[in-house]
């Protein structure tokens, strides 16, 4: 059997079939949990029901993105086990870098690993599989002390654990954002455009009193940031 | 009603029983596909390939896990579980506690962004579904230029979308100012990334030794008061 015969075998659509079903129903699971703590914290049902569309809109222009990964992925991989890391637990920078370095690992590229049989692809799928389990690891044992900890900071009566909790977000910009500015300018003007339609929004919403916008903003903003770039792109090049 | 304690015993609960079947059954898989085909790779072959992988794997999810789940609470399962967090997940949960007025680390906080991350997983994984079934007739349509670029810049996109919502409170508590403490970590990570080394790939790890350094600016500015916090009263939903 060669490379391929093993990656797109019915044994393995069957294996990851039912991994991506599993998760599909824990998903279901968690958000029946949500919502039914969510009206018993007093929640109205209509503004669930806004949480829920506006976490569908919003999902996805991301979710086409990561089909785009998959599609990036397959032509070295096959198609089920991409599509398994890309619906559970992988994202679609770090599945394209890990299974680069398992294969650099052979001495080889990616695109050449399936010139290594299906040894080579049995490595690849063992290493990416224990490469990210460490996070999951983390989480099972020490997740629910640091929810713990969060939860009783969140509660406390000091001004000061607020802040501490605010600190994570703008941390979180402060890393994220300089990284990207970075890149170049393409990258700075798409993301000033989307900035700036966020902002629009906001003041949209608050003179006008558009409150449907709200659910909408995040997803307009990323539609047309994304769109921007291809205009961008096409001037600066 | 249940209390807040029998509700956080019953997540967590689903949260690491989910989890550590997860593990197992994502372990199983190419075990079992190795054992069925007889491909199991040699221990030097396994060591070699996983060695630099490892290395920059385990510090790099351990320090996501470290950073997001403060912000994520009990939905932090689902989003490890389900990954994709930094470009779908956690953006779609911190949305969802803003069109809610939710404080994070709150437990209501903690249910919406489970709400948020549950449907979207699994929307997420409908779509990549149908993009498999699809895969023949939607492939050149994916692949059309302009798209290739839209979705390369999805991540500034995404970033300019939320820059605003990480940079101010929302929900019953107020912190007023407290983006000031961001700034010494930006333009640190900014000269890092400009001049000695591109993190791009390893935000986790330069996020665990920032969160330190912006609480430490926070509370020197907290201190002179230029940092305040102000408590709103619980509406459920601000305007």
């Amino acid at each position: 059997m060669t490379y391929f015969d093993v990656a797109n075998s019915s044994i393995v659509y069957l294996l990851v079939i039912a991994v991506i079903v599993f998760v599909f129903v824990l998903s279901a699971i968690f958000t029946r949990k949500a919502w039914k703590r969510g009206i018993e914290l007093g929640f109205e049902k209509d503004l669930l029901k806004r949480v829920v569309k506006q976490s569908l809109v919003f999902t996805l222009v991301p979710s086409i993105a990561i089909v785009i990964g998959l599609f990036a992925l397959a032509p070295a991989l096959g198609i089920p086990w991409p599509w398994l890391r890309l619906s559970v637990i992988g994202s679609v920078s770090y599945e394209l870098m890990a299974a680069d370095m398992a294969a650099s690992g052979m001495n080889m590229t990616l695109a050449q690993a399936s010139s290594g049989g299906p040894e080579a692809l049995g490595n690849i799928m063992i290493v990416m599989t224990v490469g990210i389990m460490a996070g999951m690891v983390m989480l099972l044992f020490f997740g629910k002390g640091i929810m713990n900890k969060v939860s009783k900071l969140s509660q406390s009566k000091s001004d000061f654990a607020h802040v501490v909790m605010a600190c994570f977000m703008v941390a979180l910009a402060a890393v994220f954002v300089p990284g990207i500015l970075a890149k170049g300018v393409i990258y700075i003007l798409t993301f000033a455009t989307s900035l700036a339609v966020t902002a629009v929004q906001a003041v949209v919403i608050q003179k006008f009193k558009v409150n449907w916008l709200k659910d909408f903003v995040l997803s307009f903003s990323l539609v047309i940031g994304m769109a921007s770039s291809i205009l961008w792109t096409a001037v600066i090049g | 009603m249940r209390t807040s304690e029998q509700y956080k015993k019953e997540i967590h609960l689903t949260g690491r029983i989910g989890l550590l079947i997860t593990i197992v059954i994502l372990i199983a898989v190419p075990i079992i596909i190795c054992s069925v085909y007889d491909i199991f790779p040699t221990f030097k072959q396994f060591m070699l390939s996983a060695s630099g992988l490892l290395a920059i794997f385990v510090p790099l999810t351990i320090s996501e896990v470290i950073s997001f789940t403060p912000l994520l609470g009990s939905a932090a399962y689902l989003t490890f579980i389900t990954g994709n967090i930094m470009n779908l997940k956690f953006p779609c949960a911190k949305g969802a506690m803003d069109v809610a007025g939710v404080t994070p680390g709150t437990e209501k906080a903690d249910v919406i962004a489970t709400l948020s991350v549950g449907v979207s997983s699994m929307l997420t994984i409908l779509v990549i579904a149908a993009g498999v079934l699809l895969l023949v007739p939607l492939r050149p349509i994916l692949e059309l230029p302009a798209i290739k670029t839209a979705t390369d810049y999805m991540l500034p996109s995404l970033f300019g979308a939320l820059a605003l919502s990480l940079l101010r409170s929302t929900g019953e508590v107020q912190v007023k100012n407290v983006w000031m403490a961001g700034i010494v970590p930006f333009v640190l990570i900014l000269v890092i990334n400009l001049f000695v080394y591109s993190l791009v790939g390893l935000e986790g790890v330069a996020l665990l030794l920032m969160i330190p350094l912006t609480i430490l600016f926070a509370k020197i500015l907290h201190k002179r008061g230029i940092i305040k916090v102000s408590y709103l009263e619980d509406k459920g939903e601000l305007e």
